[in-house]
């Protein structure tokens, strides 16, 4: 009986501690999302946040509308892009910081994440004065003589992808570096001691025990991604807009329930691409053991 | 014996290697033959150098100087992984992102066996390890004397030149380490597997080996089979590491027909062979081979009893002659000394059998 009282006492105990993170969650984000679900489906309204009537049409305008194809589609290869350089580059760094005595490793960590502490607007401007028409770059390169014309650097695919690569390869670093210290050394040693050389050891056992870290780098920065605005409206300008862009637009031009519908889009956008992220790195083998 | 004659039986060779870290030597000129087919243990307290000699023969670690022979071949600067040994590690190591199967298929694979061969000698090593229907599982669903199996089971497959086992017990408790302690034992005569087995409990070393090393500060103590070095310990070390030794401090009175007459602070008694009058020694005996007499009669040393602790099947007894402690271990069934009491008047004898003369001499007395 006592025990049974006890386990009761604890049940309790455990709901009381999940309760208050659970309420904050319901009410601020699962109740909005409903709502917000609610609102897509509604035309909009000159006064109101949507009129009364029913509708798929910002569906049927995202899926079928060729510009908001080619607009998903940059979204997805500017994603694609900084996945792919966060990862070459992310992995590289993480590789050469790992092996390092811990406190040395914090340090050089901690040292890349300072720049995150300026903020993306400031950023942003600081790649404007570099990159821009009078900027560091094209002035060097025409005292130099190597061009007469400033190069059109700003507003494109690449700026905005270089931008946003720098702001997320340190979540990348991080998840990786972190990963990749606490492989015990002792399963490269049983590698080698099983006929792999460096190459197949990383292959067969590094890489597939770094996964956990490779993945929640990527989901990260992925996430990050769909969701930066600044730098890409800085660096991008009015002709490299991304999805987010267009629910800031939708919302600049009191489209509430389209905002809502492309809103959606990104969220499908995110779910879809985190679960192909875990099915390739099939994280979860690793995870747990005993 | 000529060099290449004892090289030709040994699987691993060591000719004067040092291993140095920083300032500390960890390895000191050693050399060593392991012969084919035997069991041999490094037994040491940790810092000995014991896991560093296993790292050497793995090519883990390079020597500073000298050189590291498998059936051999010099493989001094050899990567590890192409040297012709296997390994089971102190936590397994254990792939925890493959199945069983592919674990032990791991080595095979990587040398480029085919995969239906593969597929028979994972079968096969598995059946000697008695994990047949196991293979599927993933290592995190294995306790942990499966998980021992199934890291030795990846070793034996490789059929290497030489099995490395680095503590491989020592996370195991203590039931299945001593039942694990056997089966590897068969499991290695059956296959005739040349291994080195490094362990600081010297306890497993006596069940386990062909011969032991034992080792302290980066040289070998002693070298020899089990029961060699218990009953016959070479220095102090080799005497308090391995169980429990009598230490008492002696000089030589008389000697002649192959016996001496040595007299300690708490009398005269016998000691085989002989010993020049006058000089001093330091001898070693072990608890189990000290007699107690009842009363004192002649023949037996006075001695007086501090306590006795009860063992269930044997009793410890302390005792005191002389000024020196003395221990004395016996059996539950044969012995009277279990129901002395403290204070009591009694006898020892320490048969000249079962003194050993241990090298370095007497210590100065204060």
């Amino acid at each position: 009986m006592a025990s049974g009282s006890f386990r009761l006492t604890r049940r309790w105990a455990a709901f009381a501690l999940v309760a208050p993170p659970l309420l904050v969650f319901l009410v601020f984000f699962v109740v909005p999302l409903v709502s917000l679900f609610w609102v897509s489906f509604h035309a909009p309204s000159q006064s109101e946040l949507y009129g009364p009537e029913l509708t798929l049409e910002h569906y049927a305008t995202i899926l079928t509308d060729p510009f908001y194809h080619t607009i998903i589609l940059r979204t997805l290869s500017t994603g694609a892009v900084i996945l792919a350089l966060c990862l070459v580059l992310g992995y590289a760094t993480a590789y050469v910081l790992a092996p390092l005595p811990p406190r040395k490793r914090l340090l050089l960590l901690l040292l890349l994440v300072v720049p995150l502490m300026v903020s993306n607007v400031v950023r942003a401007y600081g790649w404007i004065a570099i990159l821009g028409r009078q900027g560091l770059v094209n002035a060097v390169l025409r005292d130099t003589g190597l061009i007469e014309r400033p190069l059109l650097l700003l507003n494109s695919f690449e700026a905005v992808s270089f931008g946003l690569m720098t702001i997320m390869l340190p979540y990348m670093v991080i998840s990786v570096a972190n990963a990749l210290a606490s492989i015990d050394a002792q399963y490269k040693e049983a590698a080698q001691s099983l006929r792999a050389d460096p190459v197949r050891t990383f292959i067969h056992v590094t890489w597939p025990l770094s996964s956990p870290g490779v993945a929640s780098g990527m989901l990260l920065v992925f996430l990050l991604t769909l969701s930066a605005y600044v730098t890409i409206t800085l660096l991008g300008g009015p002709r490299m807009k991304l999805l987010v862009s267009l629910v800031f637009d939708s919302v600049g031009s009191f489209r509430w329930p389209l905002a809502a519908a492309i809103s959606f889009a990104l969220l499908v956008m995110a779910l879809i691409v985190s679960g192909l992220i875990m099915a390739l790195l099939r994280p979860q083998r690793v995870q747990g053991r005993g | 014996m000529s060099d290449s004659g004892s090289a030709a039986l040994s699987d691993v060779r060591f000719e004067r290697v040092t291993k140095r870290y920083g300032k500390a030597v960890a390895v000191k000129a050693l050399s060593l033959a392991i012969p084919r087919g035997s069991f041999f243990s490094l037994l040491g307290p940790s810092g000995c150098g014991k896991t560093t000699t296993l790292r050497l023969i793995a090519g883990f670690e390079t020597p500073d100087e000298g050189d590291v022979f498998i059936r051999d071949t010099r493989v001094t600067e050899t990567a590890p992984y192409r040297r012709d040994f296997a390994m089971v590690f102190q936590n397994f190591a254990l792939f925890p992102h493959l199945t069983v199967a592919d674990n032990v298929a791991f080595g095979l694979r990587m040398s480029g066996v085919a995969r239906e061969e593969r597929a028979k000698a994972v079968e096969a090593a598995l059946a000697m390890v008695k994990l047949t229907g196991f293979a599927e599982r993933y290592p995190k669903q294995l306790s942990g004397g499966q998980q021992q199996r199934v890291a030795i089971a990846r070793a034996i497959v490789m059929k290497p030149a030489v099995l490395l086992l680095d503590e491989p017990l020592g996370a195991l408790d203590k039931n299945l380490r001593e039942s694990m302690q056997v089966e590897l034992r068969s499991l290695q005569r059956e296959l005739g597997l040349t291994t080195v087995f490094v362990t600081h409990d010297q306890e497993e070393a006596l069940t386990m080996s062909d011969s032991i090393a034992v080792m302290r500060d980066g040289v070998i103590e002693q070298l020899g089979a089990p029961r060699e070095i218990y009953e016959r310990p070479a220095t102090e070390f080799v005497a308090t590491f391995l169980g429990a030794s009598n230490l008492i401090d002696a000089t030589v009175v008389e000697s002649g027909n192959g016996s001496s007459q040595v007299e300690a602070t708490f009398g005269r008694f016998t000691l085989a062979g002989s010993h020049p009058a006058g000089e001093r020694l330091r001898l070693a005996i072990r608890p189990e081979r000290v007699l107690l007499k009842p009363g004192r009669d002649s023949g037996a040393l006075p001695a007086i009893v501090r306590d006795v602790v009860y063992r269930g099947m044997s009793a410890h007894v302390f005792l005191e002659s002389g000024g020196l402690p003395l221990l004395a271990f016996v059996q539950n069934a044969a012995s009277a000394a279990i129901d002395w009491s403290p204070g009591q008047e009694v006898g020892i004898v320490l048969p000249a059998e079962s003194l050993v003369r241990l090298n370095g001499g007497a210590q100065a007395h204060g």
